[in-house]
């Protein structure tokens, strides 16, 4: 490939593994000065690898990063942001109780001086803050700043570090139209200045808005980069999604019954708007959104985990308040979180102890525990779920996430409940581990259970499902059917 | 190996044995009956304590007001134990009773302010110390009838009473924690407290219950304390807790929830309570005997932290 | 030294005219304020003389401000301070510790307010001390044991908490007496901070190691002699056995009247107490005042136990 002097920054062939599974795959990416490139791709597809490689916080194994005509060889991040590629995260790394100035430069105060100089920094800082037209004053304390103006901050710092690279990662998630409006003003400034710019955002009307060229990865792999006048909407998603549905899903032929929850117009400020379903006995609801569309807080919501603001969860019939999730597993429903090691387990007890813990009470005799009682019941699961163990006495923090994952499915199921919810179940398990989840599924809907699934992986969802939630932004945009979805559709109501 | 194994699973019991087999040899009087059950009568207020609190340790919390619920409870308890006035289960009712108020106090606000432990068991301690004084105007309560210095001083079969005490609690504390449905949450929590009460357990009602046990614990210490020294004292237990929480980390208790035991807990008790006499009867400087106290503490936890790493 | 006696001397006299001019200034029906720091009012002793303290403000028409320094040195020193911003007359101060409590000396005296040490001293000399000698104290003690054991024999002796001046002078005391009968022998000594639990398990101890070799044990307050009296009669060799100890609070008179304690040592609150409000009355009226009013100690034992008990 030959080397473009327009060009700041060229990644050539860059390739790393974990544990053997390739995150990235040969990837190739060109950035050139005063450009603003979209980096496109579905949960997964090796975004935030690559952006961790550009950073200097991983290796890569394979392939070649050239800076400024240089070889890019360190993987220390203070070197990278010396030589001028800076990084605004999608959560913002600020300190609350230092001032804007001191947080500019933070980690960089001896440059000035020997002893801390806060005067000379501030005037610097606000020198910076001034160039990009920001009205901060350099001495206030962070924990006094809204969300937007962190992130001019965070613009101020990479600008102080003389970043000719920013890196932005969703920097829009938390900012409201007049904030993003003036983001984009900002950018526009850099740009002309000649900084390069690599955006990451789910939402289209932003990168049609505000980039010049979009490259797509999908699963680790490059796809394409194209100027983004010349790709439309439907063309950018076929490119991101556009893989064959394999046969890792089987067909679901269970007999659809009596509905057993029904949620009528439930909202929460903030999280999600007016959410209407309904999920049968036997039948499999998907629910497909982008990161931050809403879909764990329903979840949670029904679950009991957290409060909701307005609305009515009806099972089998009858309206229920749901206070706690000791409330939800009373009435039947079951959940398995997408963030397993906070809501889970419990790593140092057992496997027989986590599997017994929602449903411990059926176990009590007059006051004690009958452990044998228990023991059978806990066994009895861990072999239905081929948990891999020495014994049913391990502690679960030394499984791995495929097996803590079907210990936590394990408890789950020893309620007896009527509705299980998943949450991104398969998410950081290996290809076999997930095949018997998707089996399991299907065992669960053959006796009758309703099943919740929860997914950012489109074919799975696609796979699983016998209806289909879309959300987007807080707010239901579709309720498919099998037939009517596929992965264009589903993404099309996602970016609605 | 299988030995070198066993013996660092049980690291803090051979510190214990080493440190018993030592002083048999360098006193002659360490190793006698009658010694013995002066070091478990001297440990049973501390034991009492500690069991209680390896409870709250376990689920990931602390208990400071320990020391200060022993002062009120027992002040209390004297208050009422005048001869001739009140049969002597009053007292001891009355004792119990406010150390379990006491330490539901410390739950409620604990569970519904999402105050940290320390913080408000660090606030009871100060109101507690300040309502002993208040309720004994600052002067110990004294002139208790025979019966209810029974308690701690007296002997069914020639074993001290607080000896029977102390064995009945240990077997209640462990079989509830080992047990019972409240144990197995107890754990849970400790180990992680989101998963907890996303798996369906009210974490706020276990809570509520162990901070309730040590209070009650607590007021039976201070029932005892006040009976083996026949008067009520407003500033008896201070420090109480520290002694309490050392015996619960020696024995194996993290500080930082999830696991413990009422045995290893035992052992710490004891541990500290043969420290004590055998300084005594060597007749060690009391200066020094605070720095051989400090060194055994941190070394037998170091040497339950490295046998900790070597296990897993 | 005799300058520096003479300085104070003068001290003194520039005060008492500087409030006697104040006296006449005011002169009339304003009620004198003295502000009063103790060292604990958790110790028996302290309350006793707070509560002499008050009856004798009554009695002279004084007005009260009582603080507790809860054993704090700072605590002192700024109760003091404040003592001083509020413009009390006199300032009457228990101090915690005899360095660390002497700024607030220094601080009243800069301040022209007079301040008097009740029951224990600080290295800065105030314009008045009331209060007795601890080391006095142990020396009647350790000299009724020795009497009482025809100089022979062996002595164990209970600390309060170390470093403490009162512990410091009462062991001084004690072993002064013991070097003038070398056939008495103090075969162990430890602390017991003050505390009659952890003196009783001590004493349990020792009789563990000791056994009948001890003669007569004496506590440097009564609260650990108490605890090792309880500890010797559940033993039952309180006869063989002397208990000594000090302060003659209301339960270590019980027990000498009962038989039990040997012996105990008058401090006497009420004088102290009395005595350091007459003090201060004197000084803010510009009367000639006593610059170290010694109380007396008187020991107590089962023969003039009745002159103690109401």
């Amino acid at each position: 490939m030959s080397s473009n002097p327009q060009n700041i920054l060229q990644v050539q062939n860059l390739s790393k593994a974990f544990l053997g599974v390739k995150a990235l795959d040969n990837i190739q990416f060109d950035l050139q000065k005063g450009e603003v490139h979209a980096l496109m791709g579905e949960n997964g597809a090796g975004k935030s690898t690559f952006m961790k490689i550009l950073m200097g916080l991983l290796k890569p194994d394979s392939g070649e990063i050239i800076f400024e005509g240089e070889v890019l060889k360190s993987n220390n991040v203070h070197e990278n942001l010396q030589k001028g590629i800076s990084m605004i995260h999608q959560e913002i790394l600020v300190v609350p109780e230092l001032t804007v100035a001191q947080n500019i430069f933070l980690g960089r105060e001896t440059n000035y001086r020997s002893w801390l100089n806060d005067k000379a920094i501030n005037q610097k800082a606000q020198e910076i803050l001034d160039l990009i037209g920001v009205k901060i004053n350099a001495r206030t304390k962070i924990k006094n700043l809204s969300i937007a103006e962190m992130q001019m901050v965070e613009i101020a710092k990479a600008i102080s570090n003389n970043a000719k690279v920013i890196i932005m990662d969703e920097p829009t998630s938390a900012l409201t139209d007049n904030e993003v409006a003036m983001l984009f003003k900002i950018i526009k400034d850099l740009k002309a200045k000649g900084v390069a710019i690599i955006y990451i955002s789910h939402k289209m009307d932003e990168i049609y808005e505000i980039t010049d060229r979009i490259t797509v990865l999908r699963d680790g792999q490059y796809i394409a980069t194209k100027n983004t006048n010349e790709l439309d909407k439907n063309a950018l998603i076929a490119l991101m999604v556009g893989r064959q549905i394999n046969d890792l899903f089987l067909e679901n032929n269970s007999i659809k019954g009596e509905s057993i929850l029904s949620v009528q117009n439930l909202n929460k400020k903030g999280k999600f708007k007016d959410i209407n379903f309904e999920v049968h006995a036997g039948e499999v609801l998907g629910i497909a959104g982008l990161m931050g569309a809403g879909r764990t807080e329903i979840a949670r919501a029904i679950f009991g985990l957290d409060k909701y603001d307005t609305g009515e969860i009806i099972i089998k019939g009858n309206k229920v308040e749901i206070k706690s999730p000791e409330d939800a597993i009373k009435n039947g429903i079951g959940y398995v979180s997408e963030d397993r090691k906070a809501l889970g387990f419990i790593p140092a007890l057992s496997i027989k102890e986590n599997i017994s813990l929602s449903s411990l009470g059926n176990f009590v005799k007059t006051w004690f525990v009958n452990v044998s009682n228990e023991h059978e019941a806990a066994t009895r699961l861990a072999t239905d779920l081929k948990i891999k163990s020495t014994s049913i006495n391990q502690k679960v923090m030394t499984l791995s996430g495929g097996n803590q994952q079907k210990v936590v499915i394990g408890k789950v199921l020893l309620t007896s409940p009527s509705l299980v919810i998943l949450d991104e179940p398969t998410r950081g398990i290996d290809i076999g581990a997930k095949f018997e989840i998707y089996k399991l599924i299907n065992q669960l809907t053959d006796k009758g259970i309703a099943v919740i699934l929860i997914s950012s992986e489109l074919p799975e969802i696609l796979g699983m499902s016998d209806r289909i939630m879309v959300l987007s932004k807080g707010k239901q945009t579709a309720l498919l059917l099998k037939q009517e979805a596929t992965q264009e559709t589903i993404m099309q109501y996602a970016v609605h | 190996m299988y030995l070198i194994n066993r013996l660092r699973k049980y690291g803090i019991f051979v510190v214990f044995i080493i440190i018993s087999l030592i002083l048999s040899f360098i006193s002659p009087q360490f190793l006698t009956v009658s010694n013995w059950t002066i070091i478990i009568t001297q440990a049973s207020i501390n034991a009492l304590l500690a069991f209680g609190v390896t409870f709250v340790i376990i689920t990931g919390g602390i208990d400071l007001s320990l020391g200060s619920m022993v002062a009120v409870t027992g002040v209390t308890a004297a208050m009422l134990a005048h001869p001739d006035t009140f049969p002597v289960a009053l007292p001891i009712f009355a004792g119990l009773l406010t150390g379990l108020l006491m330490g539901i106090f410390n739950g409620f606000i604990i569970t519904k302010s999402k105050i940290a432990p320390f913080i408000v068991t660090l606030g009871t301690m100060t109101i507690g110390r300040g309502l002993a004084l208040i309720l004994s105007k600052g002067r110990p309560v004294s002139n208790l009838s025979d019966s209810f210095n029974f308690i701690g001083g007296g002997d069914v079969f020639g074993i001290p009473f607080p000896i029977i005490v102390l064995i009945i609690v240990f077997i209640i504390c462990s079989l509830i924690l080992k047990k019972t449905l409240l144990g197995r949450y107890i754990y849970a929590i400790g180990g992680n407290e989101q998963a907890s009460r996303a798996s369906g357990i009210n974490v706020n009602q276990v809570k509520m219950a162990v901070y309730s046990i040590s209070g009650l614990l607590a007021g039976l210490a201070g029932v005892l304390l006040t009976s083996r020294i026949t008067t009520g004292q407003p500033n008896a237990g201070a420090g109480f807790e520290l002694d309490a929480i050392a015996a619960a980390v020696i024995g194996g208790t993290s500080t930082s929830g999830g696991t413990g035991t009422m045995t290893g807990t035992l052992v710490g008790v004891l541990l500290i309570g043969v420290i004590n006499n055998g300084l005594d009867l060597l007749n060690v400087t009391s200066y020094y005997q605070q720095v051989v106290m400090g060194i055994i503490i941190i070394g037998a936890v170091v040497l339950d932290s490295w046998n900790q790493k070597s296990n897993s | 030294m005799k300058h520096l006696y003479s300085t104070l001397i003068i001290t003194v006299f520039f005060f008492a005219s500087c409030s006697q001019s104040k006296k006449a200034e005011n002169s009339g029906d304003k009620k004198i304020k003295v502000g009063v720091t103790f060292l604990s009012m958790q110790n028996e002793f302290i309350v006793n003389i707070s509560d002499e303290m008050s009856k004798k403000a009554e009695e002279l028409g004084v007005e009260l401000i009582s603080v507790d320094a809860e054993h704090q040195p700072l605590k002192q020193i700024e109760q003091v301070e404040s003592f001083i911003a509020q413009k009390v007359d006199a300032i009457i101060m228990n101090p915690c510790e005899v360095e660390a409590s002497s700024p607030a000396v220094t601080k009243a005296l800069a301040a022209k307010i007079p301040i008097i040490n009740v029951n224990s001293a600080t290295t800065t000399q105030p314009t008045a001390f009331v209060g007795s000698n601890d080391a006095e104290s142990a020396r009647i003690a350790m000299k009724f044991i020795a009497d009482k054991l025809g100089g022979k024999g062996n002595v164990v002796m209970i600390h309060g908490f170390m470093g403490q001046a009162a512990q410091i002078q009462r062991e001084q005391g004690a072993k002064e007496i013991l070097k003038q009968y070398p056939d008495l022998k103090l075969i162990a000594h430890q602390t017991g901070e003050w505390d009659r639990a952890k003196s009783m398990d001590l004493m349990q101890n020792w009789i563990q190691s000791y056994g009948t070799k001890i003669n007569a044990v004496f506590a440097q307050n009564d609260e650990m002699g108490l605890g090792a009296l309880k500890a010797l009669q559940d033993a039952g060799l309180k006869d063989k056995v002397i208990v000594v100890s000090i302060d003659a609070i209301t339960d270590a008179l019980q027990a000498v009247k009962k038989g039990s304690l040997d012996a105990t040592v008058f401090q006497n609150a009420k004088q102290q107490g009395a005595g350091a409000i007459e003090t201060a009355v004197k000084i803010v009226k510009g009367q000639p005042y006593e610059k170290e009013l010694m109380i007396p100690f008187q020991l107590v034992t089962k023969e003039n136990i009745g002159q103690f008990i109401k």
